[in-house]
């Protein structure tokens, strides 16, 4: 039996379609085309085939910002991971106001990214930055002036990851949390009177039961993380000498500074490209096991 | 036994308790700075509290920025943006999950890949496009690319909250002579408030707090808060104590309005994580 019909249904639909039509899936055509073409500064346009795709696999192309963004990825995600599965395994306990201090720890989740950045350029900078001068009196620097964070290009990406992980942390934690209440504490109980290790417990009980959801998060903060752009434009704009340019900087670059729209075109259907294939994959092996059982 | 584990409990708890402050450390330390007079942001070494209390930066902010002016525009075209996407895709996610054509499983994938696209990609083609418009620095084409930009996530959000709710009901309301607009108003979004609140807050802050978007569309008129933020990192060094100001004020509602709306935000989170 029909719900609802058929013109109704397209009534609905439309309006939505037309927005997202006019402002998504229009520029990305545009955008897929303009990728064959070498666009002047006045707009004149000369079809070079797959030149620009060539240009940004050749040397001298987008490979460094490619390696920065999966650095970036590798390094940001798998902290964040790291730390938000730490840090649930004490949020987990309940206690008169733990839902107070819960509260309180996710308090920096909705905060701009663009805030985060330069909350951390603020505390990273070299002479007057607190980071630095708090690592100096615990005695880890020998002076506040030891790390450029920002201006060396052996730090640079790093401070933008830091910055990235206190912003995601609260996410990744919220996630697991979310998963452990799926947990069974009578599993728990058993395993405890078996006589299982703490670390036992967090591995073989705490870490399958979390696994969908935790899958999940990481789908979400790797594409999350491969699109960064306010953090980084805040804290480096990329540099020093492109040591922090990933490929959403390297995109916005290409089209503000360097005008070159054909080519940061290519570079950005070649993104796309890639993050929906990652995501596709991903959902698939997710949802195809549940599907199977219902 | 139980004692074995009161000690670890109590352990947890102040470990716990530790984590917060230190975490929240960045965000206490942006608080002082913004209190601090300006000379003493940049001062070295650097001190955590004020030692003289000041709101010099924030008459300092108001007078390098119109910041009243960046708050008003940033606001309304949140509030504005939000409440467009939520009616059309809302509406466009219902038509997608009842329609039962095969269809409709191709355009949920649309839905997904368009939620993933970065924005820094399609910048320049919107640009083109909001330019041929003549819409170039008015809050209406900030509004209509918020919109657009973050409808995906709407639907997203509403397409596994319809899933839950059963058709008979659909059905019932339509044995009652109800029309498709009426069971949907009626029938089907009173069921999703708590749907509708987490799309809600999540795609107003997602708006509220949009850089890239609005530092290219806008130059003057329309220039949200977030620009003129980042209008200090050109600046030098002596304004960050202003910047620390605006950055402070721009965050604090966030702050409050997401511990009150903690609820909501943690069901927007989770919800399509545990139903996935």
């Amino acid at each position: 039996m029909r719900l609802i019909s058929r013109k109704n249904l397209l009534l609905f639909f439309l309006p939505g379609a037309l927005f997202m039509g006019a402002f998504l899936i229009y520029p990305i055509i545009t955008m897929v085309i303009d990728s064959f073409f070498e666009i002047g500064i006045t707009g004149d346009k000369t079809f070079i085939g797959l030149d620009n795709y060539i240009h940004a696999f050749a040397a001298g192309g987008f490979l460094k910002q490619l390696k920065n963004t999966l650095i970036y990825i590798v390094v940001a995600v798998g902290v964040e991971t790291a730390v938000g599965l730490l840090f649930a395994l004490f949020f987990e306990l309940n206690y008169k106001g733990s839902k107070i201090i819960r509260s309180l720890m996710m308090a920096p989740l909705m905060i701009a990214p663009l805030v985060a950045g330069l909350t951390w350029k603020l505390m990273m900078s070299s002479s007057f930055g607190i980071v630095n001068e708090l690592l100096a009196r615990i005695g880890i620097l020998s002076s506040s002036s030891d790390i450029l964070w920002l201006a060396d290009e052996k730090w640079s990406l790093l401070a933008c990851c830091i910055a990235d992980i206190w912003l995601t942390t609260p996410f990744m934690m919220l996630m697991i949390l979310a998963g452990l209440q799926g947990l069974d504490s009578s599993m728990l109980e058993a395993a405890r009177i078996d006589g299982a290790s703490l670390l036992q417990q967090v591995f073989s009980i705490k870490l399958p039961v979390i696994k969908p959801i935790l899958l999940t998060a990481l789908s979400v903060r790797i594409i999350d993380a491969a699109r960064t752009f306010d953090i980084i434009w805040a804290m480096t704009e990329g540099g020093p000498n492109s040591s922090s340019e990933t490929i959403s900087i390297i995109i916005y670059k290409t089209l503000t500074r360097y005008n070159d729209i054909g080519y940061a075109s290519a570079m950005a259907v070649i993104f796309i490209a890639v993050l929906v294939v990652f995501t596709l994959v991903f959902m698939q092996s997710l949802w195809n096991p549940k599907k199977k059982n219902s | 036994m139980k004692k074995k584990g009161e000690t670890g409990k109590r352990l947890g708890i102040c470990i716990s308790v530790i984590l917060t402050v230190f975490w929240l450390f960045p965000y206490i330390y942006v608080i002082c700075c913004s209190f601090k007079p300006g000379s003493e942001v940049v001062a070295v070494p650097p001190s955590f509290f004020p030692k003289v209390f000041s709101v010099e930066n924030f008459t300092g902010l108001l007078e390098r920025m119109d910041a009243l002016k960046f708050l008003i525009n940033s606001l309304s075209v949140s509030l504005i943006s939000t409440i467009i996407a939520l009616i059309l895709g809302s509406l466009a996610a219902y038509a997608i999950q009842r329609s039962g054509a095969k269809l409709s499983v191709a355009l949920v994938v649309l839905v997904l890949c368009l939620k993933m696209i970065p924005t820094s990609s399609i910048a320049v083609p919107i640009y083109e496009l909001i330019c041929s418009l003549g819409l170039y620095d008015t809050k209406i084409a900030l509004i209509i690319v918020y919109a657009a930009i973050n409808m995906p996530f709407v639907m997203w959000t509403m397409l596994s909250f319809y899933e839950g709710i059963p058709t008979s009901l659909d059905e019932a309301a339509f044995m009652d002579g109800a029309s498709s607009l009426q069971t949907f108003r009626k029938v089907i979004l009173p069921i999703c408030t708590p749907g509708l609140a987490t799309a809600f807050i999540f795609t107003l802050f997602l708006a509220w707090n949009d850089f890239l978007i609005a530092l290219l569309l806008t130059s003057t008129n329309a220039k949200t808060f977030t620009v003129g933020l980042a209008g200090f990192l050109s600046a030098y060094n002596l304004d960050l104590g202003p910047m620390c100001a605006g950055a402070f004020l721009f965050s604090f509602p966030v702050m409050i309005i997401s511990l009150a709306a903690q609820k909501y935000i943690v069901q927007g989170m989770t919800a399509g994580a545990v139903k996935g």
